[in-house]
């Protein structure tokens, strides 16, 4: 495989986008342009790029070093030279996969919801872009190319979030996720930057990073660490920057499914592992981001448990389970969090766009204690959501399972006990209020009958095709005790570094543990919700239910005091004090020629008088000075 | 007596100005001739693009005496630094008059557009510093005119303030000019106001130097504007017609900057390394004291006025950063913001043009109306907001490592820029142009065919050079490595 | 004695220049004035007469005539612009006549 095609499979994606985006304003400004044509092109890129993937996967299978292409410099300064670079190394070849087969489903899936939607092209539009953004980002060869693809990325999230413009709160939305991603990669740049002037300027692509990064003194290697991790908290919503994903939620279905689920806010994931170098010389920075995931996938999981918006309780379990992805790269296990990273992609967009099918169903009502009763009306939907509800929860054999006990298994065994037992309740909680959505939606009694939109093919066969990988993706990571052989392990080898201690005895009773918790979850859940009435008032109220006030604390520590010091700014200390300043020293003038202007009174009397007195003095100075 | 390529650039629109004005021709006629002649500009300014040689030294000299008796010549030339700046100069302008085509404006404002572009090519172009004020102040002339004659509000104050102003800040550099000619006198006994002889003189003390220093800085910071000498910005610009205001922020702000670089930077190179912490520090202050106090603006051009001072002093901390990457990213931005703010103006225009309201709560649902429109104010605020994929964003990355590695602290500071601008222009774009309200938008009309063309091939420059910044600034290197190793004597990264 | 006489002259004319001068300013008739006036030029036509006696030239006699002859045509203008001026306002009071007042702020 020529390596000069990996820049192709950004490029497919972002042409077409650019296609797209032409067509879509002709079709609206000129001639309207058939859906069909639409369709074609924005299923087409994701698909090329997913063929061009596979062929770079067969190609490193067969034993072919990494894929590293260079077109041109980017930029040089100084002498120092910053490559337009494309790697294609077994991580990236990895994210690439399952980015583009996940995009190309949810593409697919896509073209049902949105079918009929004014926006049509505009939004495949977008979507092309979004997946030439994030393939970018993880096929970028130097940190700088990759923060193109990061912003990317969150641009697209802005312009997706706020598809429906037209609507206030949606275009709120989309501010505060690009806000709040902002000031992420603002300790991403800062990152970026003293790490290009500690150890850049011997070469900034991965490969002289690696190199070289052990010239580079700890305490800036911490500092580079947690500002790069920074961005990672912005883009993969953990605390304190986790609170526009919730929001996020205002776009479209498909946009939550593909870019807030299952691929963009996997991205900080993605660069912990990345900078793995780094990150393994700095394993307090590691201790930190893990403890960071761990209260994260807690905190998370319990404002799940309040929540009523079918999309924004799986956005908390997102964060939630982006929470246990950095309990696995922060200790160092960074194929395990991939793994989960993997399974998730799965699991999440499948319960996304389960999630969107009923909500398509019931003409767009979003709140579960309005639904009930779906599981006779929509069997393929409920029968895909037990699937990824279960694997969500960690059931065996379904894909979450596998990769969840991984992360616990490798923090007990790292002796992260602490971590350990918030994974473990935090799986209890998960599997609760999973299966409350579940049975809430799906079981109950006294709902109100629904009349239901039927749904389209294109949105069923996406959801069959990631059904089967949720129920069946964990079997790529079969742990040695079950004589398997951990295929994503093996895959991303060269840096798999800590070897696992525990004994096989010791696994299976961990792993019992958490099928137990999850059990413990779904059968509290299952006492509480399986009979729901749906006559019974929902008590929406109290601090979980309003995530602990954490939006209104931002607003007025951040929002407010910017506003009023804005004000303050413009009116006092602009107008009041500068310009007052500035225009006293001209109206100083102006006053001196009012009163020098009285003189000109047009008394001819006076100024015979004037001009006596000078006169007079002129003669006297004369006198007194030539004596 | 041959005429160089330069002169042609600079006063081929001068002498079309003046046949317009004087024959009988129509306001049409005169918008047309003057279109084309900017065109012509353009084409010219493209042959010393392609003609440019990598080296530090001017090239395109033209030397002619002209008041010889106090050696005072007409000496034009051009380096990198001064091309890029001239190249943005020629393109910007065509794309305006495409704006500006169908306010219904007299023949004088053809004919003052085109006055203003001798004006500040002359400027930028001179090399004798009485040359340089001649052009300088020409340059206000037109605006005076534009603002004065065709602007809105409060216009005879905002113009009668900007004038007197900048006139005020200029007579400080006069003075410092006329003082340097006389030591130049003093100490080789002929006279000469050539920058090259300037520079040679030995005989001043520091503290003289350091007054001649800050009286040129004072006319740059005021044209600039650098914190505190801004407030005229957000009057004069929420005054201005289109055109005016168009210019004063894509083009006269930016030749404050490069004033400071070409005159300042040269004569005073002790001084200039001595104050630049102080001079850092304003920069970065500015961007963010500007940038917080954009977020509450009620008037768009006000808000832009803002937003813009704050890229400025973006631009001069980068200048005054004492590095390669500070510098470069400087020139660089001078560029970036010019085009997008350009841009960003051209389209508030239209807005303005089709439905009379400047004030942000007056407009929003723009999107539906007008999508070509909102596309292309998307694009130029992505560039203003330094997203990746955009030249707004390699020249801010450029200055952050300049100033990173100026201060560590100061980089760090500096970085906010990646929010500043963010957090009020989407904030902007939500309110004015995306959300539905209960305003009547409804005479909002789309971009035609060739504003279209206008826009989107700025906007397409903008996106290339994000994407291949390289090609774009390898040409000025070898001048701002001159600046640092020959002049300043600091070195490339010190 | 010559001496005596001859500070007298001065200390008459200075008397008669101060005398005009008074006048000039605190009058408000317009004759008035102009009688002022010519007390003045005839106060200076005295001191130049008799400095040129004192001098023993002629050249301050000359000047005296010719102020004298300068005096009688102006006083032709100067009375018909009198008029002129009458006719304008009706009246010869000296501040009746403002036009050059500045009026309002700037």
């Amino acid at each position: 495989m020529n390596s000069f095609f990996l820049a192709w499979i950004v490029l497919v994606p972002f042409i077409s986008s650019i296609l797209l985006g032409s067509m879509y304003l002709y079709s609206i400004s000129v001639k309207k342009i058939p859906n069909s044509v639409f369709t074609f092109l924005a299923v087409l890129s994701p698909l090329i790029s997913f063929i061009l993937g596979v062929l770079f996967f067969i190609g490193l299978e067969n034993g072919a070093s990494d894929y590293i292409y260079e077109p041109y410099t980017w930029l040089q300064v100084n002498g120092y030279i910053i490559s337009m670079g494309f790697l294609g190394d077994r991580l990236s070849i990895f994210m690439v996969l399952f980015i583009t087969f996940i995009g190309l489903m949810i593409h697919i899936y896509a073209t049902g919801y949105m079918k009929g939607d004014e926006g049509y092209g505009k939004f495949f539009s977008y979507f092309n872009l979004f997946i030439a953004s994030m393939l970018l980002l993880v096929l970028a060869n130097s940190p700088i190319i990759m923060f193109i693809g990061w912003e990317g990325v969150g641009l697209c999230s802005y312009l997706l979030i706020g598809f429906y413009f037209t609507e206030p709160l949606n275009v709120v939305a989309g501010n505060k996720a690009f806000i709040v991603n902002r000031v992420g990669d603002l300790g991403f740049l800062i990152g970026l930057i003293f790490l290009f002037f500690y150890v850049g300027k011997l070469g900034f692509d991965y490969g002289a990073l690696e190199e070289y990064v052990s010239i580079v003194p700890n305490h800036i290697l911490t500092i580079i660490g947690i500002a790069l991790f920074v961005g990672a908290m912005g883009k993969s919503a953990q605390i304190p920057l986790y609170v526009w994903l919730p929001d996020a939620m205002a776009g479209p279905t498909p946009v939550s499914a593909l870019i807030h689920a299952a691929t963009m806010v996997t991205a900080g994931v993605y660069m912990v592992a990345r900078f793995h170098f780094l990150y393994d010389l700095i394993p307090n920075v590691g201790l930190f981001i893990a403890y960071i995931g761990a209260f994260s996938a807690l905190f998370a999981a319990v404002i799940a448990m309040k929540q009523t918006d079918i999309k924004k309780i799986l956005a908390y379990s997102t964060i939630s389970q982006l929470g246990y992805m950095f309990i696995a790269v922060g200790l160092g296990f960074y194929s395990t969090g991939l793994f989960h990273v993997f399974t998730h992609a799965f699991f999440k967009a499948l319960l996304f766009m389960g999630a969107g099918a009923v909500i398509i169903a019931l003409h767009h009502e979003q709140n579960i204690f309005k639904m009930g009763g779906l599981r006779k009306k929509l069997p393929l939907v409920y029968t895909v959501m037990l699937i990824a509800t279960l694997s969500i929860s960690g059931i065996p054999p379904f894909s979450g399972f596998f990769s969840k006990d991984e992360i616990l298994l490798k923090a007990y065994s790292h002796h992260e006990y602490l971590i350990y037992a918030i994974g473990l309740f935090t799986a209890a909680l998960t599997a609760y209020y999973m299966f409350r959505l579940f049975f809430v939606t799906f079981y109950g009694k006294n709902y109100k009958e629904h009349h239901m939109q039927s749904i389209s093919w294109s949105i069923k066969a996406p959801l069959v095709v990631l059904a089967f990988g949720a129920a069946f993706a964990g079997f790529m990571g079969l742990p040695d005790v079950f004589g398997g052989e951990n295929l994503i392990d093996g895959w991303l080898n060269m840096w798999s570094g800590k070897a696992l201690h525990v004994e096989y005895s010791v696994e299976y009773i961990l792993m019992a543990i958490s099928v137990i918790a999850g059990l413990l979850g779904i059968l509290v859940s299952f006492l509480k919700f399986y009979r729901y009435d749906f006559n019974q008032k929902i008590q929406e109220s109290g601090v979980v239910y309003n995530k602990f006030y954490i939006d209104e604390i931002y607003n007025f520590l951040f929002v407010r005091s910017l506003q009023k010091l804005s004000v303050f700014i413009s009116v006092v200390v602009d107008d009041g004090i500068i310009d007052k300043t500035v225009m006293s020293l001209s109206n100083g003038f102006i006053n001196l020629g009012r009163i020098i202007g009285r003189m000109q009174c047009a008394n001819t009397r006076a100024y015979a008088f004037f001009m006596l007195v000078g006169l007079s003095s002129f003669s006297l100075y004369l006198i007194l000075k030539l004596g | 007596m041959d005429i160089g390529l330069l002169s042609f650039i600079i006063f081929l629109p001068l002498i079309v100005s003046f046949v317009l004005l004087v024959l009988p021709v129509g306001m049409k006629t005169t918008r047309n001739i003057a279109f084309a002649t900017t065109i012509v500009v353009f084409l010219l300014s493209l042959s010393i693009f392609f003609n440019f040689q990598l080296t530090d030294y001017m090239q395109f000299r033209e030397f002619h005496p002209w008041i010889t008796s106090y050696g005072i010549y007409y000496s034009l030339g051009v380096d990198g630094f001064s091309m890029i700046i001239l190249m943005l100069i020629t393109t910007l302008i065509p794309l305006g008059y495409i704006f500006l085509w169908k306010t219904k404006k007299a023949k004088g404002y053809w004919a003052s557009m085109l006055l203003i572009q001798t004006g500040v090519t002359g400027a930028l172009l001179s090399l004798d510093l009485i040359l340089f004020y001649f052009f300088w102040e020409s340059m206000l002339l037109p605006v005076f005119m534009i603002i004065g004659i065709y602007g809105t509000g409060d216009r005879i104050f905002s113009t009668l303030k900007i004038t007197i102003y900048t006139i005020m800040g200029s007579l400080f550099m006069l003075v410092s000019i006329l003082y340097l000619g006389v030591a130049f006198y003093n100490e080789f006994g002929v006279w000469s106001f050539q920058l090259s002889d300037l520079v040679q003189i030995t005989t001043l003390s520091n503290i003289q130097r350091t007054f001649l220093f800050f009286g040129f800085m004072i006319a740059f910071a005021i044209k600039i504007p650098i914190f505190p000498f801004h407030t005229w910005l957000m009057q004069t610009y929420s005054n201005s017609p289109t055109g005016g205001v168009f210019i004063l922020s894509a083009i006269m702000a930016k030749l404050g900057i490069y004033g400071i670089v070409r005159f300042v930077l040269p004569l005073f190179p002790h001084q200039y390394v001595e104050f630049a912490p102080y001079f850092v520090g304003l920069g970065v202050f500015g961007l963010i004291y500007f940038g917080i106090a954009a977020l509450m603006q009620q008037n768009i051009k006000r808000m832009f006025a803002y937003s813009s001072a704050s890229h400025l002093a973006f631009i001069t901390a980068g200048i005054f950063s004492l590095n390669i990457y500070g510098m470069t990213g400087a020139a660089f931005l001078i560029v970036a913001h010019a085009m997008a703010t350009g841009g960003l103006f051209l389209l508030v225009g239209t807005i303005e043009h089709d439905l009379g309201i400047r004030s942000i709560s007056g407009l929003g649902g723009i999107a539906k109306k007008a999508p070509f429109l909102t596309v292309a104010f998307a694009l130029m605020l992505f560039s203003i907001v330094g997203l990746p994929g955009t030249n707004g964003f390699v020249s801010e990355l450029l200055i952050v490592m300049g100033l990173f590695q100026y201060n560590q602290y100061i980089g760090i500071i500096s970085a906010s820029t990646v929010l500043v601008a963010a957090s009020f222009m989407f904030w902007l774009f939500q309110r004015a142009i995306l959300v539905k309200t209960d305003n009547d938008v409804s005479k909002m009309k789309d971009l035609d065919k060739k504003e279209i063309v206008g826009i989107f091939s700025l906007a397409a420059v903008i996106m290339a050079m994000g994407i291949y910044p390289h090609w774009f600034l390898y040409k000025i290197a070898p001048t701002i490595q001159h600046y640092l190793v020959d002049i300043l004597k600091v070195g490339v990264a010190s | 004695m010559i001496e005596a006489s001859f500070m007298s002259y001065i200390a008459l004319a200075l008397v008669l220049f101060s005398l005009g001068i008074i006048g000039l300013i605190s009058r408000k008739n317009i004759f008035i004035i102009y009688m002022s006036l010519e007390l003045m030029l005839n106060a200076i036509n005295l001191m130049l007469v008799t400095l040129s006696k004192y001098f023993g030239s002629m050249d301050g006699q000359i000047i005296a005539m010719m102020v004298i002859a300068i005096a009688a045509s102006e006083a032709v203008i100067f009375l018909s612009l009198i008029v002129a001026m009458y006719r304008l306002k009706k009246s010869v009071n000296i501040d009746d006549f403002d036009t050059l007042k500045q009026k309002g702020t700037l």
